[in-house]
């Protein structure tokens, strides 16, 4: 018998690459801090807060480098987790940190590996403040940070714990299905419930072209339509503005609905842009937003006050 | 009485505002003063970006325009400098074919018809028109045509109520009700020789 004629079977034509975003990314905190540390450096050189930016570096580079001696971290109890997601709640629950956990250890470690960094006396004597602080002292500075509150007479001793909280909390989003999280509320990350810190149009093979906002306690990315106020969700009234004669691949996504603004980096342009060394060496962009009359939307601990 | 202190002015009086952040808390006090200073001759320049349907065909993918220079409070349009395919759109999820890819041209174009134009009996040329000028010349050249031509009857008797001495082309980038609305005008009319997006 002979084969039934096949239809003419034709190629789609090459039309750009299709954007099928994931709806959320969890991190690689083993490439994370050492990729951040690398940029802090590279941001440095002639840059107005360089000694600030090569303090992250430092301290950056020892959270990459605590990675390989802290104990393993555990997700919550499957119950716990799939109760969770079926109430699209954030499967990691920040406001309840166990006391005993392992977030209490890397922030012990961080403290003492920073201790060996070059760093303004200030910077040390509230490094000191910190390690000196008993157990109950660094619980409520923990829960502080987790609150995306840092106390204004103690914001440098509280920026220590949110480093040490980056560590501990993006250990923990790396375990989690990305493909199981669902989006939990305006603004906040569907990992842990966390602020963004900013947002990035990325060109990685699959998304290209699509904005990811990056969790500032995390570091987990999540999908955010373009064009669109990643703190409100309004799509009327979204502006763009950057430093006039800078370049484009750094702006702030303004929002005439609720006056605050997201920086964006443009990684599909840039990808050495980085979600949280390009924001705090791009604070002079924050200052010239601000006088306009928006507030910031993201969290940096290391732009706290901004 | 007790003069309201701008933000700005505040800021200006408080070397620019960098007291307060962790920069200073970490004692980096000249480094946020610097940067204060840095920013001082430098102006913000403002994008815009927005969706909209690329106008050439039925698929009607979305696109990101991108422009620069407009001035709300002084009523300046803007300039489109740029434009993309939409990754967040369902239907081209980011691409464009190669018109698509084109449209900044197409936008910018001198020749682009931005009017109804009427090149008339035995003219060799294109004249502007009104709308309303246009559609009543339509309407009446359409009405006459019709009344001289419109066949009821075929030679055998039977009803055919056809209309084939004038044709209607209609447009591409419409929505399935545009189609089914014009489609329902001009075949109720008897008209024949058309074509529109809803064909495809």
């Amino acid at each position: 018998m002979s084969e039934a004629p096949v239809a003419p079977q034709f190629q789609p034509m090459h039309l750009g690459e299709e954007a099928k975003p994931p709806m959320a990314v969890t991190p690689k905190p083993e490439t994370l801090f050492e990729v951040r540390a690398k940029r802090f450096a590279a941001l440095a050189p002639d840059h107005q807060l360089k000694g600030y930016l090569e303090f992250l570096a430092a301290i950056a580079k020892a959270q990459a480098a605590l990675l390989e001696t802290l104990p393993p971290v555990a997700l919550p109890e499957s119950e716990a987790l799939e109760r969770a997601f079926e109430h699209g709640m954030a499967p990691i629950a920040r406001a309840s940190l166990p006391a005993a956990d392992v977030a209490m250890k890397t922030l012990d470690a961080l403290l003492s590996a920073l201790k060996t960094v070059e760093m303004p006396d200030k910077a040390m004597a509230a490094l000191e403040g910190v390690i000196a602080a008993d157990a109950d002292e660094r619980r409520a500075m923990v829960d502080a940070v987790l609150s995306d509150t840092l106390p204004h007479e103690e914001i440098a001793e509280h920026v220590y714990v949110a480093a040490a909280l980056q560590v501990h909390f993006a250990r923990l989003a790396a375990l989690l299905d990305a493909d199981r999280l669902t989006p939990v509320s305006d603004g906040a990350c569907p990992a842990c419930g966390g602020p963004p810190v900013s947002s990035s149009v990325v060109g990685t093979v699959g998304s290209q072209n699509t904005r990811f906002a990056t969790c500032s306690c995390c570091a987990t990315q999540w999908h955010v339509v373009r064009v669109k106020c990643v703190a409100c969700s309004s799509t009327k009234g979204i502006h763009y503005n950057h430093v006039q004669g800078t370049a484009d691949t750094l702006k702030a996504e303004c929002c005439d609905e609720c006056k605050r603004y997201l920086k964006i980096l443009y990684t599909v342009t840039d990808p050495e842009l980085d979600a949280v060394a390009d924001d705090v060496a791009s604070a002079g962009l924050d200052l010239m937003v601000r006088e306009a009359g928006f507030s910031r939307a993201g969290f940096n601990a290391y732009l706290a006050g901004f | 009485m007790l003069k309201d202190v701008s933000r700005r002015q505040f800021l200006g009086t408080a070397g620019a505002g960098v007291a307060g952040t962790a920069i200073g808390a970490f004692g980096f006090d000249g480094a946020g003063e610097a940067l204060a200073a840095s920013i001082r001759p430098f102006k913000l320049e403002g994008t815009t970006e927005t969706r909209n349907t690329c106008p050439y065909c039925s698929v009607g993918c979305g696109v990101i325009l991108y422009s620069k220079g407009a001035d709300k409070a002084a009523g300046k349009k803007g300039q489109l400098v740029h434009l993309e395919g939409d990754p967040d759109h369902p239907t081209n999820k980011g691409t464009l074919c190669p018109k698509g890819s084109a449209l900044l041209d197409f936008v910018k174009a001198e020749t682009r018809t931005k009017e109804p134009m009427v090149r008339k009996p035995g003219s060799n040329k294109w004249e502007p028109i009104s709308w309303d000028a246009a559609l009543d010349r339509i309407a009446r050249l359409m009405k006459d045509d019709r009344d001289a031509n419109f066949i009821a009857k075929n030679k055998d008797g039977a009803t055919v109520n056809r209309w084939i001495s004038t044709g209607f082309l209609a447009a591409s980038a419409t929505t399935n009700e545009t189609a089914w609305a014009t489609y329902k005008v001009v075949r109720s009319a008897g008209m024949l020789v058309f074509d529109n997006q809803a064909r495809v």
